[in-house]
Protein backbone atom coordinates (compact mmCIF):
# COMPACT_ATOMS: atom_id res chain seq x y z
CA UNK A 1 0.00 0.00 0.00
CA UNK A 2 2.38 2.81 -1.17
CA UNK A 3 -0.39 5.30 -0.71
CA UNK A 4 -0.80 5.34 2.69
CA UNK A 5 2.58 4.08 3.99
CA UNK A 6 3.28 7.79 4.62
CA UNK A 7 1.61 9.14 8.08
CA UNK A 8 1.28 12.51 7.43
CA UNK A 9 0.35 11.85 3.87
CA UNK A 10 -2.92 9.48 5.42
CA UNK A 11 -3.99 12.57 7.52
CA UNK A 12 -4.01 14.48 4.68
CA UNK A 13 -6.05 11.94 2.89
CA UNK A 14 -8.44 11.29 5.63
CA UNK A 15 -8.46 15.76 6.15
CA UNK A 16 -10.24 15.42 2.61
CA UNK A 17 -12.07 12.46 3.45
CA UNK A 18 -13.97 14.58 6.00
CA UNK A 19 -14.97 17.06 3.72
CA UNK A 20 -17.47 14.60 2.44
CA UNK A 21 -18.16 13.46 5.95
CA UNK A 22 -21.63 13.96 5.81
CA UNK A 23 -22.21 12.28 2.85
CA UNK A 24 -20.29 8.96 3.44
CA UNK A 25 -21.36 9.28 7.31
CA UNK A 26 -24.59 7.83 6.77
CA UNK A 27 -22.58 4.35 5.90
CA UNK A 28 -21.38 4.04 9.47
CA UNK A 29 -23.05 5.87 11.74
CA UNK A 30 -27.10 6.43 11.00
CA UNK A 31 -30.27 7.60 12.64
CA UNK A 32 -31.29 4.36 13.62
CA UNK A 33 -27.63 3.63 15.35
CA UNK A 34 -28.10 7.05 17.01
CA UNK A 35 -31.31 6.65 18.17
CA UNK A 36 -30.21 3.04 19.91
CA UNK A 37 -27.55 4.38 21.98
CA UNK A 38 -29.46 7.43 22.92
CA UNK A 39 -31.53 5.13 24.82
CA UNK A 40 -29.33 2.90 26.17
CA UNK A 41 -27.89 6.45 27.69
CA UNK A 42 -31.58 7.67 29.03
CA UNK A 43 -30.91 11.11 29.35
CA UNK A 44 -33.73 12.85 31.74
CA UNK A 45 -35.46 16.28 30.42
CA UNK A 46 -33.59 17.92 33.11
CA UNK A 47 -29.81 17.01 32.43
CA UNK A 48 -27.26 19.65 31.17
CA UNK A 49 -25.90 18.15 28.31
CA UNK A 50 -22.60 18.85 26.37
CA UNK A 51 -22.15 16.94 22.74
CA UNK A 52 -18.29 17.28 22.10
CA UNK A 53 -17.18 18.11 18.27
CA UNK A 54 -20.75 18.42 17.71
CA UNK A 55 -19.80 18.95 14.40
CA UNK A 56 -22.81 19.67 12.16
CA UNK A 57 -25.36 18.52 14.62
CA UNK A 58 -26.45 15.12 14.10
CA UNK A 59 -26.27 13.82 17.46
CA UNK A 60 -27.03 17.43 18.91
CA UNK A 61 -30.45 16.79 17.10
CA UNK A 62 -31.42 13.11 18.73
CA UNK A 63 -29.88 14.98 22.09
CA UNK A 64 -32.59 17.94 21.79
CA UNK A 65 -35.66 15.32 22.09
CA UNK A 66 -34.53 14.30 25.59
CA UNK A 67 -33.63 17.55 26.96
CA UNK A 68 -33.60 21.44 26.31
CA UNK A 69 -30.52 21.96 27.85
CA UNK A 70 -28.11 20.69 25.19
CA UNK A 71 -24.27 23.00 24.43
CA UNK A 72 -22.31 21.81 21.70
CA UNK A 73 -18.84 22.09 21.37
CA UNK A 74 -16.61 22.02 18.39
CA UNK A 75 -13.39 22.93 16.87
CA UNK A 76 -14.61 24.23 13.68
CA UNK A 77 -16.41 26.99 12.72
CA UNK A 78 -17.04 25.53 9.11
CA UNK A 79 -19.03 22.54 10.96
CA UNK A 80 -20.55 24.63 13.42
CA UNK A 81 -22.06 26.99 10.35
CA UNK A 82 -23.97 23.92 9.29
CA UNK A 83 -25.87 23.27 12.76
CA UNK A 84 -26.29 26.92 13.06
CA UNK A 85 -28.82 26.53 10.31
CA UNK A 86 -30.42 23.96 11.88
CA UNK A 87 -30.76 25.16 15.36
CA UNK A 88 -29.99 29.14 14.96
CA UNK A 89 -27.01 30.48 16.56
CA UNK A 90 -28.59 31.20 19.90
CA UNK A 91 -32.00 29.61 20.03
CA UNK A 92 -32.22 26.00 20.35
CA UNK A 93 -28.34 24.95 21.78
CA UNK A 94 -25.07 26.91 23.21
CA UNK A 95 -22.77 26.79 21.09
CA UNK A 96 -19.16 27.06 21.69
CA UNK A 97 -15.93 26.66 19.65
CA UNK A 98 -13.23 24.78 21.98
CA UNK A 99 -10.65 21.71 22.05
CA UNK A 100 -11.81 18.78 23.17
CA UNK A 101 -8.58 18.16 24.99
CA UNK A 102 -8.77 21.41 26.73
CA UNK A 103 -12.11 21.90 27.81
CA UNK A 104 -13.40 25.46 28.42
CA UNK A 105 -15.54 24.17 31.32
CA UNK A 106 -15.81 24.12 35.27
CA UNK A 107 -15.39 20.65 36.83
CA UNK A 108 -18.60 18.86 37.65
CA UNK A 109 -20.75 21.03 35.39
CA UNK A 110 -22.75 18.42 33.36
CA UNK A 111 -25.50 15.51 33.68
CA UNK A 112 -24.14 13.92 30.26
CA UNK A 113 -21.48 14.28 28.11
CA UNK A 114 -21.79 12.59 24.55
CA UNK A 115 -19.29 12.43 21.54
CA UNK A 116 -19.73 10.68 18.83
CA UNK A 117 -18.14 10.78 15.21
CA UNK A 118 -15.26 13.17 16.74
CA UNK A 119 -12.40 10.94 18.94
CA UNK A 120 -10.75 9.58 15.47
CA UNK A 121 -9.58 13.44 15.11
CA UNK A 122 -8.14 13.92 18.74
CA UNK A 123 -4.52 13.28 18.58
CA UNK A 124 -4.47 12.31 22.93
CA UNK A 125 -7.81 10.64 23.33
CA UNK A 126 -7.23 9.82 26.84
CA UNK A 127 -6.65 13.28 27.53
CA UNK A 128 -10.07 14.38 26.06
CA UNK A 129 -11.73 11.66 28.24
CA UNK A 130 -10.21 12.86 31.48
CA UNK A 131 -11.58 16.19 30.30
CA UNK A 132 -14.91 14.85 30.05
CA UNK A 133 -14.74 12.66 33.68
CA UNK A 134 -13.56 16.06 34.89
CA UNK A 135 -16.64 18.27 33.09
CA UNK A 136 -19.60 15.40 33.93
CA UNK A 137 -20.84 14.90 37.59
CA UNK A 138 -19.53 12.59 39.87
CA UNK A 139 -21.60 9.10 38.94
CA UNK A 140 -22.60 10.63 35.92
CA UNK A 141 -21.94 9.12 32.55
CA UNK A 142 -20.51 9.73 28.93
CA UNK A 143 -20.84 8.05 26.04
CA UNK A 144 -18.32 8.00 23.22
CA UNK A 145 -19.00 7.08 19.66
CA UNK A 146 -16.05 5.86 17.13
CA UNK A 147 -15.03 4.20 14.37
CA UNK A 148 -14.22 0.41 15.51
CA UNK A 149 -10.97 -1.72 14.28
CA UNK A 150 -11.76 -3.26 10.91
CA UNK A 151 -11.42 -6.82 10.58
CA UNK A 152 -9.59 -7.14 7.34
CA UNK A 153 -8.42 -5.57 4.29
CA UNK A 154 -8.20 -1.94 2.97
CA UNK A 155 -9.68 -0.52 5.79
CA UNK A 156 -7.49 -2.22 8.56
CA UNK A 157 -4.45 -1.05 6.37
CA UNK A 158 -6.30 2.53 6.37
CA UNK A 159 -6.77 2.36 10.09
CA UNK A 160 -2.97 1.52 10.53
CA UNK A 161 -1.49 4.13 8.97
CA UNK A 162 -3.85 6.82 10.48
CA UNK A 163 -3.98 5.33 14.11
CA UNK A 164 -7.45 6.31 14.46
CA UNK A 165 -9.16 3.39 14.71
CA UNK A 166 -9.76 1.28 17.88
CA UNK A 167 -11.07 -1.84 19.28
CA UNK A 168 -12.75 -2.89 22.30
CA UNK A 169 -9.73 -3.63 24.45
CA UNK A 170 -8.33 -0.32 23.27
CA UNK A 171 -11.60 1.48 24.35
CA UNK A 172 -11.33 -0.32 27.76
CA UNK A 173 -7.82 0.69 28.69
CA UNK A 174 -8.41 4.39 27.45
CA UNK A 175 -11.52 4.87 29.13
CA UNK A 176 -9.61 3.23 32.54
CA UNK A 177 -6.96 5.28 32.29
CA UNK A 178 -8.88 8.17 31.97
CA UNK A 179 -10.62 6.92 35.60
CA UNK A 180 -14.27 5.80 34.35
CA UNK A 181 -15.34 2.77 35.88
CA UNK A 182 -18.62 0.68 34.84
CA UNK A 183 -17.34 0.69 31.14
CA UNK A 184 -19.59 -1.07 28.38
CA UNK A 185 -19.21 -1.23 24.54
CA UNK A 186 -21.50 -1.66 22.29
CA UNK A 187 -20.70 -2.33 18.57
CA UNK A 188 -23.18 -1.29 15.71
CA UNK A 189 -23.02 -1.99 11.83
CA UNK A 190 -25.23 0.16 9.52
CA UNK A 191 -24.86 -2.52 6.56
CA UNK A 192 -23.21 -6.12 6.32
CA UNK A 193 -19.14 -4.99 4.83
CA UNK A 194 -19.56 -1.64 6.11
CA UNK A 195 -17.19 -0.51 8.88
CA UNK A 196 -18.56 -0.99 12.45
CA UNK A 197 -18.81 1.66 14.73
CA UNK A 198 -17.98 1.35 18.77
CA UNK A 199 -20.33 3.29 21.62
CA UNK A 200 -18.72 3.05 25.03
CA UNK A 201 -20.63 4.25 27.72
CA UNK A 202 -18.58 4.58 31.18
CA UNK A 203 -19.49 6.34 34.64
CA UNK A 204 -17.02 8.91 36.61
CA UNK A 205 -16.81 7.71 40.03
CA UNK A 206 -18.26 8.83 42.37
CA UNK A 207 -15.44 11.01 44.81
CA UNK A 208 -15.57 8.30 47.49
CA UNK A 209 -15.70 5.70 45.05
CA UNK A 210 -12.27 6.51 43.25
CA UNK A 211 -9.64 4.38 45.71
CA UNK A 212 -11.81 1.52 45.24
CA UNK A 213 -11.73 2.81 41.35
CA UNK A 214 -9.42 -0.97 40.33
CA UNK A 215 -11.91 -2.94 41.81
CA UNK A 216 -14.89 -1.97 40.34
CA UNK A 217 -13.26 -2.20 37.03
CA UNK A 218 -12.31 -5.65 37.93
CA UNK A 219 -16.12 -5.93 38.05
CA UNK A 220 -17.00 -3.80 35.04
CA UNK A 221 -17.01 -6.97 32.67
CA UNK A 222 -19.86 -8.61 34.34
CA UNK A 223 -21.81 -5.89 34.62
CA UNK A 224 -21.26 -4.59 31.45
CA UNK A 225 -22.68 -7.94 29.34
CA UNK A 226 -25.43 -8.02 31.72
CA UNK A 227 -26.49 -4.42 31.18
CA UNK A 228 -25.63 -4.96 27.61
CA UNK A 229 -27.40 -8.02 27.29
CA UNK A 230 -30.54 -6.93 29.01
CA UNK A 231 -30.60 -3.70 26.91
CA UNK A 232 -33.89 -4.22 24.71
CA UNK A 233 -32.90 -2.52 21.34
CA UNK A 234 -31.34 -5.03 19.18
CA UNK A 235 -27.77 -3.83 19.46
CA UNK A 236 -24.98 -6.54 18.66
CA UNK A 237 -22.49 -6.96 21.84
CA UNK A 238 -19.28 -8.44 21.78
CA UNK A 239 -18.10 -10.14 24.50
CA UNK B 1 -24.29 33.13 24.70
CA UNK B 2 -26.13 33.29 27.33
CA UNK B 3 -24.57 35.31 30.74
CA UNK B 4 -25.75 32.48 32.90
CA UNK B 5 -22.97 30.13 30.77
CA UNK B 6 -20.58 32.28 33.27
CA UNK B 7 -21.30 29.88 36.19
CA UNK B 8 -20.01 26.65 34.07
CA UNK B 9 -17.51 28.27 32.13
CA UNK B 10 -13.94 28.34 32.86
CA UNK B 11 -9.89 29.01 31.13
CA UNK B 12 -9.60 26.14 28.96
CA UNK B 13 -5.96 26.69 29.76
CA UNK B 14 -5.61 26.36 33.41
CA UNK B 15 -9.26 25.87 34.48
CA UNK B 16 -9.03 29.42 36.52
CA UNK B 17 -12.25 31.73 36.08
CA UNK B 18 -13.09 34.24 33.79
CA UNK B 19 -14.28 37.40 33.39
CA UNK B 20 -16.89 38.78 30.94
CA UNK B 21 -16.28 42.02 28.93
CA UNK B 22 -19.93 42.96 27.02
CA UNK B 23 -19.45 45.33 23.85
CA UNK B 24 -22.72 44.16 22.26
CA UNK B 25 -25.80 42.48 24.08
CA UNK B 26 -29.37 41.39 23.34
CA UNK B 27 -30.93 41.31 26.43
CA UNK B 28 -29.06 38.29 28.44
CA UNK B 29 -27.78 37.36 25.46
CA UNK B 30 -23.99 38.38 24.88
CA UNK B 31 -23.40 39.14 21.32
CA UNK B 32 -20.25 40.47 21.02
CA UNK B 33 -17.56 41.18 23.69
CA UNK B 34 -14.76 38.94 25.19
CA UNK B 35 -13.89 36.71 28.22
CA UNK B 36 -10.82 36.93 30.05
CA UNK B 37 -8.45 34.36 31.89
CA UNK B 38 -7.86 36.08 35.07
CA UNK B 39 -5.12 33.62 35.50
CA UNK B 40 -3.45 33.41 32.15
CA UNK B 41 -4.60 36.88 31.11
CA UNK B 42 -5.79 35.39 28.15
CA UNK B 43 -8.64 36.49 25.87
CA UNK B 44 -11.18 35.00 24.15
CA UNK B 45 -13.65 36.57 21.62
CA UNK B 46 -17.08 36.20 21.70
CA UNK B 47 -18.31 37.20 17.78
CA UNK B 48 -22.07 37.10 16.40
CA UNK B 49 -23.30 35.31 19.93
CA UNK B 50 -20.47 32.27 19.91
CA UNK B 51 -17.43 32.18 22.15
CA UNK B 52 -14.66 31.21 20.98
CA UNK B 53 -12.82 29.04 23.93
CA UNK B 54 -10.24 27.37 21.39
CA UNK B 55 -6.98 27.43 22.91
CA UNK B 56 -4.57 30.17 21.67
CA UNK B 57 -2.41 28.05 19.79
CA UNK B 58 -5.21 26.53 17.93
CA UNK B 59 -6.99 29.67 16.77
CA UNK B 60 -5.03 30.11 13.21
CA UNK B 61 -7.07 25.94 11.81
CA UNK B 62 -9.50 27.82 9.83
Amino acid sequence: MGVLENKSRARLFYKYLSKVYDQINPYIWNEEMRDEVLELLGVEPDDRVLDVGCGTGFATEGLLRYSDDVHGLDQSIHQLQKAFAKFGKTDEVRFYRGDAERLPFADDSFDVVWSSGSIEYWPNPVDALEEFRRVVKPGHRVLVVGPDYPQSGLFQRVADAIMLFYDENEAQRMFEEAGFVDIEHHIQQAYPGSPKAITTIARAPESDETRDAEADERSTTDAASESASSADVGVETEA
Amino acid sequence: MKESLMDILCDPLDKSDLELEVTDRDGDEIITGRLVGTVTGEEYPIEDGIPNLLPPDMRDDE
